[in-house]
């Protein structure tokens, strides 16, 4: 701990020099794309087009890289296939085009029936190889899907909209997904019982246990960042409050006490604080509290409303900075926006006439997903914190809500 | 005019030196008052330091219609006096018998998920506080807040919204 803060101070000193912070402006200001051609694999062509096509589409996800013709490339792949069903071996070549360097050179065992995999491994490969930079191709979101106003269900996907599977199949209701930082667990708000449950689901065993389940609400749980501890609300000892309980169970401590509802926590990177929501004052607003309870203070003051926070924690030296995305409540619509701790005031990310609620941010720290409401209809859409750029994922019939993107691939 | 990336970089700084020092730096009077300003200000909470009543062992779905469900005001989870009366219908049924009540509390369809979620169980709080006033053992009500989900009328406009924000009662045998 005593080095980490040594660390922690001198970073904190050198970002508040003028001139490094300034050069942090031109770096973000910069940020340009490599241009990069999938130019095909030899080897069975149905195979070799199925890659492609999901190669193209990470590329285009990835943030990283633009998807140009090979003559305008600065990186061209080339692979070739090798086997046409069942175990095949992708071989790829990723070249400078300048340099006419290998960046990449490598086999990729894998299975014809599961190219969407083999693809993303690829295309994360590409994207660390080329910018040093871990690629998002491999991680999942978890979601609610809707399949009636008193039917939800708890899916998982692959971060592109590929490959829903369903988590909960119990025809109630189930809401608000978290992942445990090693991917293996998900807590949740459960209504299996009548009564408002947290659980969690063993994504692995497909085992479940119980969580919380006090008299009234246990709701919004959310894990710490080492995985030991869980934030959720209950409303046991009155209205909604802020508690903390260990992971395996046990040691509950209450955070908060006001006459308005706390909601919805969220872990700081270092996971010595939480954001959450209360409505104390009339309207609900975002506050910061020490995780053992320490004075609560009011972060957000403008807009009005301001629900669902979402702390980032992106990877050291990655040179993104963690971030908390909020809903805001404006003009009666519903945006996505970034907290401002400079103003106190939320800065719009995603406003434009639709309902954009409920932001989860991918383990790079750059990326968004949210769900959007448009005719009554929710979707889930991908959003490029760097670019603004937005991407739909495939409708989910019934509708999809409350997304909570999940860890690296093999975390710990 | 700041940029965007300078911005980021204060709030790092910023959560760098609060997880640092343990000193909140965030500190600093916060301005007072409510702080609705769309269309009215939301009441302040009233809040509730009751304790839950214990649940009550429940089989399939809770049967709804006993009683006339308390409607809200949007934004609000203030028992308007014009309900009141309906409150007491409950209070009445539940006198003389041994009977649990669980108050299922909603939200309409606008707002994000799980504040609503939070907010329908302080609307199903008011409720039990109010019947606690009445003389009901606060240990026989027991809460369970929907949300905006299930709502009573699926339609998207005022008229069902106003349906949607509401309490539902239901009276189980102990």
């Amino acid at each position: 701990m005593k080095d980490y803060s040594l660390a922690a101070l001198m970073i904190t000193l050198l970002l508040w020099n003028t001139t490094d912070l300034r050069a942090q402006v031109d770096v973000r200001k910069s940020f340009q794309k490599r241009s990069f051609a999938v130019t095909g694999f030899s080897g069975d062509a149905t195979v070799a087009g199925q890659l492609t096509e999901v190669l193209k589409s990470d590329v285009r996800l990835s943030g990283y890289l633009a998807l140009t013709p090979a003559a305008d490339a600065d990186f061209v792949l080339q692979g070739a296939v090798r086997g046409d069903h069942g175990g095949i071996t992708v071989e790829c070549q990723v070249t400078q085009s300048a340099l006419k360097k290998s960046v990449l050179s490598k086999s990729y065992p894998g299975s014809a029936q599961d190219l969407r995999r083999l693809g993303h491994a690829i295309a994360d490969d590409i994207v660390q190889a080329i910018t040093g930079q871990r690629g998002i191709a491999q991680t999942k979101i978890a979601f609610v899907l809707a399949r009636s106003p008193a039917v939800k269900e708890l899916a998982v996907m692959d971060y592109d909209g590929h490959n829903v599977r369903l988590i909960t199949d119990d025809k109630k209701i189930s809401a608000h997904p978290r992942w445990s930082p090693d991917g293996r667990k998900i807590i949740y708000t459960s209504y299996l019982q009548t009564f408002v449950d947290v659980l969690e689901a063993d994504l692995y065993t497909n085992q479940r246990r119980r969580i919380a389940g006090f008299p009234g609400l246990n709701s919004g749980a959310d894990f710490s960042p080492d995985g030991r501890t869980i934030a959720l609300t209950l409303s046991k000892d009155g209205n909604p409050e802020l508690y903390t309980m260990n992971a395996v169970g046990g040691d509950l401590h209450r955070l908060t006490q006001t006459r308005g509802a706390e909601s919805s926590p969220t872990w700081s990177p270092d996971g010595q604080n939480i954001a959450y929501v209360s409505d104390d004052r009339g309207s609900p607003q975002i506050y910061l509290i020490a995780r053992d309870g320490d004075e609560p203070t009011r972060l957000t003051v403008s807009p009005a409303y301001n629900t669902e926070p979402d702390w980032s924690h992106p990877p050291a030296g990655s040179g993104v900075s963690p971030m908390l995305a909020v809903t805001s409540r404006v003009g009666g619509r519903f945006q996505i926006g970034l907290y401002d701790s400079a103003t106190h005031e939320v800065r719009p990310l995603v406003a434009d006439g639709t309902d954009n609620e409920d932001p989860s941010w991918a383990p790079n720290g750059r990326f968004l997903v949210f769900a959007k409401t448009r005719n009554w209809r929710s979707r889930l859409y991908l959003l490029d914190v760097l670019t603004g750029e937005q991407v739909e994922l495939p409708a989910v019939e019934g509708g999809a809500s409350e997304p909570a993107w999940g860890p690296w691939p093999g975390a710990k | 005019m700041r940029s965007k990336a300078f911005s980021y970089t204060i709030i790092l700084a910023l959560i760098g030196t609060l997880s640092l020092t343990g000193c909140n730096a965030f500190k600093k009077k916060s301005p007072s008052g409510g702080a609705g300003t769309e269309g009215g200000v939301p009441p302040l909470p009233q809040g509730t330091d009751i304790a839950g009543g214990s649940r009550p062992i429940v089989t399939g779905e809770l049967p709804h219609g006993q009683f006339v469900p308390v409607y809200f005001d949007f934004d609000s989870a203030k028992i308007r006096p014009s309900e009141m009366s309906k409150l007491e219908s409950v209070a009445a049924a539940m006198k003389g018998n041994d009977k649990k009540l669980v108050i299922e509390g909603y939200c309409d369809e606008r707002g994000t998920a799980e504040y609503n979620r939070a907010l329908g169980e302080r609307r199903a709080q008011a409720a039990r506080e109010e019947l606690v006033h009445m003389g009901i053992d606060a240990g026989r009500i027991s809460t369970i807040s929907y949300g905006k989900d299930r709502p009573a009328d699926p339609g998207h406009d005022e008229s069902a919204w106003a349906k949607n924000r509401r309490d539902e009662f239901v009276l189980v045998a102990e």
